[in-house]
C-alpha cells in the first residue's frame, strides 16, 4: 500500500470513527420535550397513595439507616442501591424545593417516570425503574405526584451515583434506551379476562415494576420478554429471585386468595417465602394495599403458566 | 435373633452418635433442621390463622411450644464464621449480634406468649406478633435463596 493510500485510509476511517461518535451522541440524546400533552386532571390523593405503595416507592428512596433524625416512613431518599453497574443513592421524593420534587413541574414528573429523562435533561439509569413505570396511565402519574407533593418536606440531599465513568454511562444509557424500551406502552387490558385481573396485570407490570427482578435480563441487561417474571439471579450478586410462574401447579400457594393473604400477613399467617431478598420490606409496602387490589395481583400471577 | 437385635441397636447408636457428631461440627446444618420445625409449626398455626383449619387451643399450644423450644436451640447454634454450605445466614449477622440475639430472644418470648392463648380472638394477633420476628430477622439476615 502507497503511503498516500495509507493516509487516505487512516483519514476514512477516523472520519468514519468520528461519524459514528456523532452518531451515537445524537442516538443517546435524552428527549427534553413534553413527554405529551397532560390531561386535565383532577389529583386523587388516594389513588396517588395506593399507587406509591403498589411500587413500594419508600423502599428504594428510603433515607439511609444511618441518616439521624430523618423520618424512615417518607421518602427523602439517599440509602444506598447496590447494582452491578454502581451504587445509587435515590432521591428526596418529598415536596422539598431544594433538595426535593418541591420545584418539579407535573411535565417534569411524567417526563422522568415515563421517558427516565430529568429536568435538567439527563438520562437516569434503569435502576430507577422507568422501563416499567412507563407503562402507567397519565392520570396515574398525576395522582401519584400529587400525593408526594402533599406529603411533609424533608431537607436531605441524596449523594451521586457511584458509578464508573458516570457522565459517558449515563450518556450511554440513551443508547441502552432504545433497546431496553421498546414493545412501548400504553398498557392494554385484554378484554377476555377478568376486571380483577386486568387490574393486578397492570399495577404488577406497572406501578409494581415486578419484572425488574423477577424477569431475567440479557447480556445488554435487557429483560427477557419470553420468560418474564420467570425468576433469574439476584440482582445484588448474591443468590436467586424466584419464578413467578405455576405459583400454584408448584404448590407455592394454593390458590389466588392464598396468595393474596400472603401479600398482606406474610409471617404474620405463617407465610415465609415472602422474606429475604428486599421482598420483605416490598410486602411490607404492599400489605398497605386496599385488599382487592393485593386480590387483582393475585389473581394475575396465579394465572402465569 | 437376639444378635440381630444386638446388631440392629449397634447400628441404630452408630448412627445416632454419628448424627450428634455431625450436628455438633455443623452449627448451620443443626440450626436448619431446628428451624425446619419452626417452619413445619409455623406452617399449622398459619393455616388456622388464614382459616384453611378450624381454631384448636391445644394445637396452638403443642405447636407454639415447639417453635419456642427449637428458637432457643437455633439461637445458640449461631457461632462466628458458621455461614458454611447451603447456609443463607448473611455476614450482618455477626456484624449486628447483639440486634440478632434480640429479635430471637423476642421471638421466643412471642412464641411462648402464643403458647398460653387459649381463644380464638387472641389468636391472631399473638400469632402476628411471633410472625413479625421471623420476619424482622428474614428481612434483614436471610439471603435470598441459592
Amino acid at each position: 500500500m502507497s503511503r498516500r493510500r495509507l493516509s487516505r485510509t487512516a483519514a476514512a476511517l477516523a472520519l468514519s470513527g468520528a461519524a459514528a461518535a456523532v452518531a451515537c451522541w445524537l442516538a443517546s440524546a435524552p428527549a427534553t420535550g413534553p413527554a405529551s400533552t397532560l390531561p386535565l386532571h383532577r389529583p386523587d390523593l388516594a389513588n396517588g397513595q395506593a399507587l406509591f405503595h403498589a411500587g413500594s416507592c419508600l423502599y428504594c428512596h428510603r433515607p439511609p439507616e444511618a441518616a439521624a433524625g430523618l423520618d424512615p416512613a417518607l421518602p427523602s431518599g439517599g440509602a444506598p442501591f447496590h447494582t452491578p453497574v454502581g451504587t445509587f443513592y435515590p432521591e428526596n421524593l418529598t415536596p422539598d424545593p431544594e433538595t426535593g420534587l418541591g420545584r418539579w413541574s407535573e411535565t417534569d414528573f411524567v417526563r422522568a417516570m415515563a421517558r427516565g429523562v430529568s429536568p435538567h435533561g439527563r438520562h437516569y439509569f434503569p435502576a430507577f425503574p422507568y422501563a416499567s413505570f412507563r407503562f402507567m396511565r397519565t392520570e396515574d402519574l398525576l395522582d401519584l405526584r400529587a400525593y408526594l407533593m402533599s406529603l411533609p418536606r424533608v431537607r436531605s440531599q441524596p449523594r451521586a451515583a457511584d458509578v464508573p465513568l458516570a457522565a459517558l454511562a449515563r450518556r450511554g444509557v440513551g443508547l441502552w434506551k432504545r433497546i431496553g424500551l421498546r414493545g412501548g406502552p400504553p398498557f392494554v387490558p385484554d378484554p377476555a379476562r377478568s376486571a380483577s385481573w386486568n387490574r393486578g396485570a397492570y399495577l404488577a407490570n406497572a406501578p409494581g415494576h415486578c419484572g425488574e427482578c423477577h424477569t431475567p435480563r440479557n447480556l445488554l441487561m435487557v429483560p427477557d420478554v419470553s420468560r418474564h417474571l420467570a425468576g433469574g439471579p439476584h440482582p445484588a450478586g448474591e443468590g436467586k429471585v424466584p419464578s413467578l410462574r405455576g405459583l400454584v401447579v408448584r404448590h407455592r400457594y394454593k390458590d389466588a386468595a392464598d396468595l393474596a393473604l400472603a401479600l398482606q400477613f406474610g409471617e404474620s399467617y405463617g407465610y415465609d417465602k415472602l422474606s429475604s431478598g428486599g421482598m420483605g420490606a416490598i410486602q411490607s409496602n404492599l400489605a398497605r394495599l386496599p385488599a382487592a387490589d393485593l386480590r387483582a395481583i393475585a389473581d394475575y400471577l396465579v394465572s402465569l403458566e | 435373633m437376639q444378635m440381630r437385635s444386638l446388631g440392629l441397636f449397634a447400628l441404630a447408636a452408630t448412627l445416632g452418635a454419628a448424627s450428634v457428631a455431625l450436628t455438633a461440627d455443623d452449627p448451620a446444618a443443626a440450626r436448619h433442621e431446628a428451624m425446619e420445625h419452626v417452619g413445619d409449626a409455623m406452617k399449622t398455626l398459619g393455616a388456622m390463622a388464614r382459616g384453611q383449619a378450624p381454631f384448636a387451643a391445644a394445637t396452638v399450644k403443642q405447636n407454639a411450644t415447639t417453635i419456642a423450644d427449637r428458637l432457643g436451640e437455633a439461637a445458640s447454634l449461631f457461632p462466628a464464621g458458621s455461614a458454611t454450605g447451603t447456609s443463607r445466614a448473611k455476614p450482618e449477622i455477626w456484624a449486628n449480634k447483639a440486634d440478632f440475639d434480640k429479635i430471637m430472644a423476642d421471638g421466643k418470648a412471642a412464641a411462648t406468649a402464643l403458647a398460653a392463648v387459649t381463644d380464638e380472638a387472641a389468636y391472631r394477633p399473638a400469632l402476628g406478633a411471633l410472625g413479625q420476628n421471623c420476619k424482622a430477622c428474614h428481612d434483614k439476615y436471610r439471603a435470598p435463596e441459592k
